[in-house]
């Protein structure tokens, strides 16, 4: 085998361990689940003495991980366990968390294969958080609400565009800018229209798609009773790889992003597409922002996309800037999430800290795999001046 | 050789050409707009913007320094300014966070998560240890706060060695990593939640010993005057300017920060840089949440952690000044004034409501560091230099 | 001929901020012609070729297409005219198939898609059509420059180019595939179209122009015919006055080897191999010149050695230590002194003021730092005494490094390196950009190291720099060293060995 399969082998391994370890397999013995961590690690290490460094840290990694939550799980009791180990409910909480971090991948995607740096995911959610509540409010139906947000958020991200393309602003500075602008103008529209009293709680909401596959196994508990945007959001991800590897205009969009001269000197406007590029992102990322106020929640608080924008962002250079691997990343980050929610049942009090897993697995992939995928070749940098 | 900047230059150099185009013009400049387009946003939900920024301004109590303010006004006004003072000392501390690691060509957006890690030290040991010698208890309160913070951005300037991580994305998520963490620890049932069976049902740690209090030198300790920690801000101002300017590590971060390649060529090493100046940020930053800890909160609630904000404003206070020492106190003390003058304690709610002028300052801060991100204003300068220099005479 | 020409360009003149780079130019091409465009660096060549092509907007001057006035904006009006280039750093997009490269900006749809199929169909007839042979699904990154090339070219016949600008294109080429390019061009020519061959290479101009420009400082100073023009004659209206074709140098044996490398091999950024089992040795006393064609391996091979870039096996020993894999600052400090290939890039820090980018490698010692503190005063002063002796004009200690011309930036690398007194001198590419007078310096100066009983390693492209410079020279082909001449070899010699056809 090559180093780079042991690699992943090594990787499955350690996954494998943590799910034997619970429902439906349910072992109550550590012994097997030892063996297969440590098989997992055993693989890991073979891999990184064959020259494959980061998937064989990977697998390490994995091993352990694998070995420590087996472990938590043979200590905790049957009834908890199959309590927090639905697997169709958690894949189906898995998507739900999933789908702002995906469209706010998506949206990174056109922006930064365009060639611009986009930090302001988080911003621009968060406007479309707030916009797609207050426009559900003002037309009374969440259809409203959506064209509110997304106008919205292509507005906002023009902002963000007249900066960094335009004026040629450090694109980190200017999106950061950006991500505490948002917060000011959300919370200032917020208070001066609600005040004290929060939006209403009739506020109109992105229905859900229910489909006639209930009574299927697993698939009717996890893809039965989504919400629309959910699927809005993974048919999206289909749509993007078509846009922007089958078009004229994708071919367009990464030339900006790869070498804007290049684009230049075949005649093209690399500031008009890095512009279409950064207001469809914006878009994006506020349809993400949407969901979680009128799709998920149904309501708006101050600050309440905290920092989903960075996890998105996060996922999409975990997924080097393409959207099926993005998209798996996002479910990753999701997975953490739906976890976090289900694993206060064991201790009440470590709750507050399980909030603290997708943030951590986010920085255990960035960190993994950063340096292995190599960015769109002019990105962050604008267009030279004649 | 012109004026413009390579398509790949690093932030230290964008800045430093900032700087060299426009002076200190350009950030007022900024500020003023910022303001103007602040009070457009109040004039639109129907208040006086006039009105408004002068009683955020008597909020701030920076009119104590007036000499045409009354006995009266003045008494107020010395509590306000105290108050002001209280705000300023962390946000040169979270502003020298941001500033030094932008001289070093890295983005510190961890500011937050540092200053409350530098908080959570700091409470740890304040509140245990009772009854030890004050200068020792504060000392050693200080260093485990420095310490913690130096700790936490050094994990980012670590992985961005060892890994090539991006600092953004990394420190942004040890932000909430800390917060979470921190939430956790003061939360009912965790490990740092008070001992007093009177408040079992509150979310907060232990109160600070008296011994590790920072000792008050303007106003009544009772109603929050003013602590020494503001002096160790400007001492670490000092700090910040001598070690940048005047040491050999200083060198090698500025060389770092304005061109990573040719330091290397010349046998600087970029890695250690990344780590030891990200440890020397936190250390900054978890200095900021020690003062406060020490200085006038003397507890730490999960709410705080929550809603805390002064890790961020770090970011406009460095860039609006410029990443100096000198710009750092003077726009610390500009955001000092605006949080101040604009809380709940100081604002006059019929001039304006303060949960609205809060968010004010928040899109004031924004505006700030987006308009500093590209200097319109340099460049409109610059063009118009241009344009002169290129009319025949 | 009859009629207006093809293409003119009439008094153009470009200033970019008080440097004018074009005053008042005459250029004109006609349709089946072969037009060169003479001059040395910096003459303003690629300038009037960027007005032409709508990246730079002349300050003065009028441009007309068979007679017409036209006012070019861009790059897109430029193409729509029937103007094509061929930059001298390639405008193609490493990542992207030929095909892609070539449809992009006029791409064949299939509705709302692009039609690969027919992007592909129509990069093959354009391909066999002029005989510039290219795999239409292979990725430019994969491609060698001479292929890379041959797509820039298709790209500006793909866009109907009626004038074909070709900027510096030999600089990257073998003589074996220059050659190719000329029958390519003679082809093209045939057909009708008119070519402006942008170029500082005698013996190439007089090889393919039907007519010479030459252009200095910025100035027309003359349109000849290629017929009757000679080396000597075209070099006195490119230079000014006659050039000097050889160094003075002592002679003298070289001593004991104080650079040496033995085995050595490494990978370039992409993880493939770039240097393969190098080994050769630089003595006390002699200048060894490293000829090749770019991207060869020398860049990578001066980074392994300098620490900068991880050996994969190899030793290198400076001075009689071993410094493998020590990282800069211990190869530095075994006495290496290394004037870096790209000055901006590795040689000096833009930002900072000259008294810094002059201490910039000393600066941890007394007298210009003590205990971890910097003595500034020190650095002002040991700055002012290199400003003086190495003749660095335009600047103060306090003044940006930024601010300088290039060829007193390099006044600036030399002096901080040589102030160290090494033992041993990497000079790669030392007067890439520079003006005459600069060359002149920095040769000087490599010669003086050179009889002071120093070892010197010159990398260069320039093959004329190295034979007029080296005692011996080592040709480097795709990252192995394939032979050693004597600077007196032939040119066909040295062009057999760069382009690895040497036995």
């Amino acid at each position: 085998m090559t180093p780079k399969r042991l690699g992943w082998a090594g990787i499955a391994l350690g996954f494998l361990a943590f799910f034997i370890a619970v429902p439906p397999i349910m072992l109550r013995s550590i012994v097997p689940i030892v063996v297969v961590a440590a098989a997992g690690v055993v693989v890991g290490v073979l891999a990184v003495r064959g020259g494959e460094r980061r998937l064989g840290y990977g697998a390490i990694v994995a091993g352990v991980l694998g070995l420590g939550g087996g472990y938590a799980a043979t200590r905790s009791g049957e009834a908890n366990l199959e309590q927090v180990v639905v697997w169709g409910a958690l894949l189906a909480s898995t998507l739900r968390y999933a789908t702002p971090l995906t469209l706010g991948a998506l949206g990174g995607l056109f922006s930064e294969r365009s060639g611009v740096i986009n930090i302001a995911l988080e911003g621009m959610m968060l406007m479309g958080a707030f916009f797609g509540a207050w426009g559900a409010d003002v037309t009374g139906s969440w259809v409203g609400g959506i064209a509110v947000a997304l106008v919205a958020g292509a507005l906002f991200a023009g902002l963000h565009a007249l900066f960094a393309i335009t004026f040629r602003a450090d694109q980190i500075v200017s999106g950061t800018a950006l991500n505490l602008l948002a917060v000011g103008i959300t919370g200032y529209m917020y208070v001066a229209i609600y005040g004290d009293q929060g939006t209403p709680d009739d506020l109109p909401a992105v229905p859900d798609v229910s489909l006639p596959i209930k009574s299927v196994p697993l698939l009717g508990d996890v893809f039965g009773q989504l919400n629309l945007l959910v699927w809005v959001a993974l048919a999206m991800v289909l749509v993007t790889w078509v846009i922007v590897f089958r078009t004229p205009g994708g071919l367009r969009l990464r030339s900006a992003g790869e070498n804007p001269l290049a684009a230049e000197t075949a005649g093209l406007s690399v500031v008009r597409t890095r512009y279409l590029a950064v207001m469809t992102s914006g878009a994006l990322a506020a349809l993400g922002g949407a969901f979680l106020s009128i799709g998920f929640v149904h309501t708006f608080s101050q600050n309440m996309t905290a920092g989903r924008g960075f996890i998105a962002l996060a996922a999409l250079i975990f997924g080097r800037w393409r959207p099926g691997t993005a998209l798996a990343a996002t479910l990753l980050f999701g997975f953490g999430s739906a976890l976090a929610q289900r694993l206060p049942v064991f201790s009440p009090s470590g709750a507050v800290l399980f909030q603290a897993l997708p943030y951590v697995l986010t920085l255990i992939a960035v960190t993994g795999l950063i340096g292995r995928s190599i960015p769109p070749a002019a990105l962050g940098r604008p267009l030279p001046k004649s | 050789m012109s004026d413009e900047l390579p398509p790949d230059a690093t932030v230290a150099a964008k800045l430093a050409t900032y700087v060299r185009a426009g002076g200190v013009i350009t950030p007022l400049i900024t500020l003023l707009v910022a303001f103007l387009i602040g009070g457009l946003a109040v004039l639109i939900t129907g208040h006086d913007p006039i009105a408004t920024y002068k009683a955020i301004f008597n909020g701030t109590g920076l009119n104590w320094l007036f000499p045409w303010t009354s006995a009266q006004d003045r008494t107020i006004a010395a509590l306000n300014l105290q108050q002001t003072l209280i705000v300023t000392t962390p946000l040169i501390l979270t502003g020298l966070a941001v500033a030094f690691a932008f001289r070093c060509g890295l983005f510190n957006i961890g500011g937050q998560g540092q200053y409350v890690v530098g908080g959570i030290g700091a409470v740890w040991v304040g509140q245990a240890f009772a009854g030890m010698p004050s200068v020792l208890h504060i000392t050693l309160a200080i260093l485990t706060g420095v310490v913690f913070g130096a700790i936490w951005a050094g994990i980012a300037g670590l992985l961005k060695a060892l890994a090539g991580t991006n600092e953004v994305i990394s420190t942004i998520m040890l932000n909430w990593i800390a917060i979470w963490t921190g939430s956790y620890l003061f939360n009912l049932g965790g490990p740092l939640q008070n001992t007093n069976p009177a408040q079992k049902d509150v979310p907060v740690s232990n109160d600070v010993a008296a011994s590790a209090k920072l000792p008050v030198f303007w106003g009544d300790p009772q109603l929050q005057g003013l602590h020494i920690g503001l002096f160790i801000a400007l001492a670490a101002l000092l700090v910040f300017w001598v070690l940048l300017n005047r040491t050999t590590l200083g060198f090698e971060v500025r060389a770092v920060g304005f061109n990573p390649d040719a330091a290397a060529s010349s046998g600087i090493s970029v890695a250690r840089n990344y780590i030891v100046v990200m440890a020397i940020c936190g250390a900054f930053a978890g200095l900021a949440g020690t003062l406060d800890v020490l200085g006038w909160q003397f507890r730490i609630a999960v709410n705080d952690i929550q809603i805390n904000q002064l890790g961020f404003f770090g970011i406009a206070v460095a860039l609006l000044g410029r990443n100096t020492a000198v710009g750092t106190f003077f726009s610390a003390l500009l955001f000092g004034g605006l949080i101040t003058g604009t809380s709940v304690r100081n604002l006059d709610p019929n001039v304006f409501e303060p949960a609205l002028a809060t968010n004010l300052t928040y899109i004031i801060q924004g505006l700030v560091v987006l308009l500093v991100s590209t200097d319109v204003l340099v460049i409109w300068l610059w063009q118009l230099r241009r344009r002169r220099r290129t009319v025949p005479a | 001929m009859s009629g207006p020409p093809l293409l003119e360009l009439k008094q153009i003149t470009k200033r970019f901020g008080t440097l004018v780079a074009n005053r008042a130019v005459d250029f004109e091409v006609r349709a089946g012609e072969i037009h060169a465009l003479l001059g040395e660096n910096g003459a303003g060549k690629s300038t009037l070729m960027n007005v032409l092509y709508g990246l730079h907007r002349p300050d003065e001057g009028e441009i007309r297409m068979d007679g017409v006035p036209v006012e070019i904006e861009s790059s897109r009006t430029a193409i729509r005219l029937g103007i094509g280039m061929v930059h001298q750093h390639f405008m193609l997009v490493p990542v992207m198939t030929v095909a892609e490269n070539l449809v992009l900006g006029d791409e064949p749809r299939a509705g709302p898609l692009l039609d690969y199929r027919a992007a592909a169909r129509r990069t093959r007839e354009l391909s066999e059509r002029f005989g510039l042979a290219v795999d239409p699904e292979a990725r430019v990154q994969d491609l060698g420059v001479g292929a890379q090339q041959r797509v820039e070219i298709l790209r500006a016949l793909f866009h109907d180019a009626k004038v074909l600008v070709l900027d510096e294109p030999t600089a990257v080429l073998t003589a074996q595939e220059a050659q190719d390019l000329f029958g390519v061009l003679r082809t093209l020519k045939a057909e009708g179209t008119g070519i402006v061959f942008i170029s500082h290479k005698l013996n190439e101009v007089l090889d393919v122009a039907d007519r010479i420009t030459v252009l200095r400082r910025g100035e027309k100073i003359d349109t000849v015919p290629a017929e009757g023009a000679t080396e000597r004659s075209l070099a006195r209206l490119m230079v000014g006055r006659d050039v000097l074709l050889r160094v003075e140098k002592d002679e003298h044996p070289p001593g004991e080897p104080l650079l040496s490398v033995r085995g050595l091999s490494a990978r370039d950024d992409r993880g493939l191999p770039a240097v393969r089992d190098v080994d050769f040795e630089v003595r006390a006393g002699e200048i060894v010149g490293l000829a090749g064609i770019d991207a060869n391996g020398q860049s990578e091979l001066i980074e392994a050695i300098m620490g900068l870039r991880r050996p994969d096996a190899g030793t290198v020993t400076v001075a009689g230590r071993d410094v493998t894999g020590a990282g800069p600052r211990r190869t530095l400090e075994a006495g290496v002194g290394h004037i870096a290939e790209d000055r901006h890039r590795r040689g000096l820090v833009l930002e900072f003021d000259l008294a810094e980018n002059l201490a910039l490698r000393e600066y941890r010692a007394p007298p210009y730092s003590r205990h971890g503190f910097l003595h500034p005063r020190a650095m002002v002063a040991g700055a002012r005494r290199l400003i003086d002796e190495f003749d660095v004009r335009g600047g103060e200690p306090e003044t940006r490094a930024g601010s300088l011309s290039g060829g007193n930036q390099q006044k600036v690398v030399i002096a901080r390196e040589l102030d160290a007194d090494p033992q041993v001198i990497i000079a790669a590419q030392p007067t890439r950009g520079l003006d005459v007078g600069a060359i002149e310096f920095v040769h000087r100066r490599l010669v003086e190291a050179r009889d002071a009983g120093r070892a010197v390693l010159l990398v260069s492209l320039e093959l004329e720099e190295i034979r007029s410079l080296s005692d011996r020279v080592l040709v480097m082909y795709e990252g192995q060293i394939v032979a050693e001449l004597p600077p007196e070899a032939s040119e066909e010699d040295f062009g057999m060995a760069m382009t690895g056809a040497a036995a």
